[in-house]
């Protein structure tokens, strides 16, 4: 890790009037799993198909390994893509899905027949190379897809949305097995999804969009505990978020109430975005907390409950393994690193 | 369900009388010496393959195979490029040019012959319009034109109805693992409209082969194909000439039905979903 393999530098791009990347600029790195998350339309499809060379951006430069490679066609380019609905050719068989690129480059037979094979091999296909695309369920021919990319040994594999179609058992499995595949083949992953946490499973950076614009590049810690602002915060994992004011380093006053915190660097009496995720909340006896209310609602999640209480008129969500009966009061507190302040957002 | 069975019985009727019960007599005709004009005679008999070697029968057979072929790879030629255009086209457009296409179809057959043959003819209204005179009656030429004319559409449909349905990425698929253009074209859009070739070929090749006005009127009978054949054996029977015309003529029909039978079990084994058919 550590070179910089493509970087996008202020990109724009824009469908007649509508503008789908303003001013995009982010780098990714030689074996990286980046992830571009963020909901439907908000131009992370579109980014993914300038890398790839399906779209030409209005403005700006693509550089692939230092070099700028914005009018480049796709099949000029060291990158493949797996796509949404997989593209696979109907005409042939999963062999010459497969081979296809390899049969374009005119490697010797023998070559292409070992490669196939371990490929077929690598996504656990075995056996299958006779069979015909038709035949294959969905999860089979999501790995076809990825067969057909990776087998041509691309320094980028570009990925939309490729489990979108699966059940969810079967997602699980393939994200692990994405993951695994990329470590041992050393070729960067650049992922598209709007599905958190996927994202926040497989990749070792996420960049987070919406409608055009980065909002937060890191890792995926970094970014379930430091969201930047409030959208971030809702968008990866539920969130109780509130509006304060940081009263000097330290210390943030929301709801009310005065509470320690371990941020710093705000003006004094700045407006802030306060955000707690809902299991950070612990029950304590009503008597020691600061926030007092009743349970409203329980709802079983398996591995926890969600409980929502109600505060002075307003609905806190929490994540527990504790039982409360609907109807009880509770106390709640939290701990001073739990809480996450942030800029309040310009709108 | 049950009950609506009874409204295929008109149509049921309809097969047996015009078609199925036709069939069998071609068959008890072409394989009999019975004639219209001796009822009691009736001896079955490979007579009347006898036909096969007359020479006017061969060359009737060449003209048909060769005017057709020549026909469907015209057609194709022309029609590939346009329905591929078509399929391309923003969807309004496109149904414009569809309808273009289909509007002729609606002109009776042979008001579309004689429209041809007077074309074709050395001082024609074409000729006041163009200043060109053609002169192409009794010609090869002038009947594949003809041909071409009349089949064409029969050529771009089926094509353009695979081409429509084909999913944009798979091109964007075959250009991502290293295809030019050109591969994109024969690795890819080609292979998956052999589908519409195979149905194109045999729409435009079939009736262009058993057609009989159109090489009537235009080929002023300089020029037989199978039809013509056909034809001229029934009138034959008709104007009371007896032989075994009717006979023959019988046989000669039933081989072009075997023909129009073997092309579609031809079509439905390269196109399992019938979307290729009109």
């Amino acid at each position: 890790m550590g070179k910089k393999l493509i970087e996008l530098k202020n990109i724009s791009k824009s469908f007649g009037d509508l503008v789908v990347l303003d001013h995009f600029n982010f780098y990714i790195n030689e074996n990286e799993f980046i992830t571009l998350l963020g909901p439907s339309g908000c131009g992370k499809t579109t980014c993914l198909r300038l890398i790839g060379g399906f779209e030409t951006p209005d403005d700006g430069e693509i550089i692939f390994d230092g070099k700028v490679i914005n009018d480049l066609e796709p099949n000029q380019r060291e990158i493949n893509t797996c796509f949404q609905k997989y593209a696979l050719f109907p005409h042939l068989n999963v062999f010459d899905n497969i081979a296809f690129g390899l049969k374009l480059k005119k490697l010797p037979k023998t070559e292409i027949v070992d490669r196939v094979h371990q490929t077929l091999k690598l996504v656990k296909l075995d056996g299958f190379q006779d069979r015909h695309i038709s035949t294959l369920s969905g999860g089979q021919q999501q790995r076809v897809a990825i067969a057909r990319a990776i087998v041509n040994r691309p320094k980028v594999l570009l990925l939309d949305e490729p489990l979108g179609a699966l059940d969810l058992k079967l997602r699980q499995e393939m994200q692990y097995e994405l993951k695994e595949m990329q470590r041992t083949l050393g070729i960067t992953f650049v992922y598209v999804t709007h599905d958190q946490e996927e994202a926040l499973t497989m990749s070792d950076t996420i960049v987070i969009m919406n409608e055009g614009k980065i909002l937060q590049i890191g890792t995926p810690e970094d970014i379930y505990n430091e969201p930047k602002n409030r959208f971030v915060a809702n968008f990866i994992g539920e969130s109780n978020i509130f509006e304060g004011i940081m009263i000097e380093d330290y210390l943030v006053k929301f709801v009310d109430r005065e509470f320690k915190c371990v941020d710093k660097g705000f003006h004094l009496n700045e407006a802030v975005d306060v955000v707690i995720r809902p299991e950070d909340f612990d029950f304590v006896p009503p008597s020691k907390a600061k926030i007092k209310g009743i349970v409203d609602s329980l709802t079983f999640k398996g591995v926890h409950y969600e409980i929502n209480v109600m505060v002075d008129g307003r609905e806190y969500t929490i994540h527990t393994t504790k039982y409360r009966e609907v109807g009880d009061r509770v106390g709640l507190s939290v701990e001073p690193e739990s809480i996450h302040v942030m800029r309040r957002q310009r709108s | 369900m049950k009950r609506l069975r009874f409204f295929s019985i008109p149509y049921l009727a309809w097969m047996l009388i015009f078609i199925a019960v036709p069939t069998l007599i071609l068959i008890m005709l072409a394989f009999s010496d019975y004639s219209l004009y001796y009822p009691s005679r009736f001896e079955i008999t490979w007579v009347n393959f006898q036909i096969f070697s007359q020479s006017y029968m061969s060359k009737a057979i060449i003209y048909s195979f060769g005017l057709s072929i020549i026909t469907t790879l015209i057609c194709f030629v022309i029609g590939y490029p346009v329905a591929y255009y078509l399929a391309n086209l923003p969807e309004k457009t496109r149904k414009i040019w569809l309808a273009l296409l289909i509007v002729p179809l609606w002109a009776n057959m042979l008001l579309r012959i004689f429209a041809w043959e007077k074309i074709f003819t050395p001082l024609s209204i074409f000729t006041d319009l163009s200043g060109l005179s053609l002169d192409l009656l009794g010609t090869n030429t002038g009947i594949v034109i003809g041909m071409v004319g009349m089949y064409l559409p029969f050529m771009i449909f089926p094509l353009f109805s695979v081409l429509e349905r084909m999913d944009y990425s798979l091109v964007e698929a075959a250009k991502d693992l290293g295809a030019t253009d050109l591969n994109v074209f024969f690795k890819v859009i080609f292979p998956m409209s052999l589908g519409g070739i195979v149905s194109g070929v045999i729409m435009t090749m079939l009736p262009a082969m058993t057609s009989f006005v159109l090489p009537a009127r235009i080929g002023l009978g300089r020029i037989n194909l199978i039809g013509n054949i056909i034809e001229s054996k029934f009138m034959k029977e008709v104007m009371g000439s007896g032989g075994l015309s009717i006979n023959v003529g019988s046989l000669i029909s039933l081989m072009l039905m075997l023909f129009s039978v073997i092309s579609f079990v031809i079509i439905t084994r390269f196109d399992k979903e019938g979307e290729t058919l009109i």
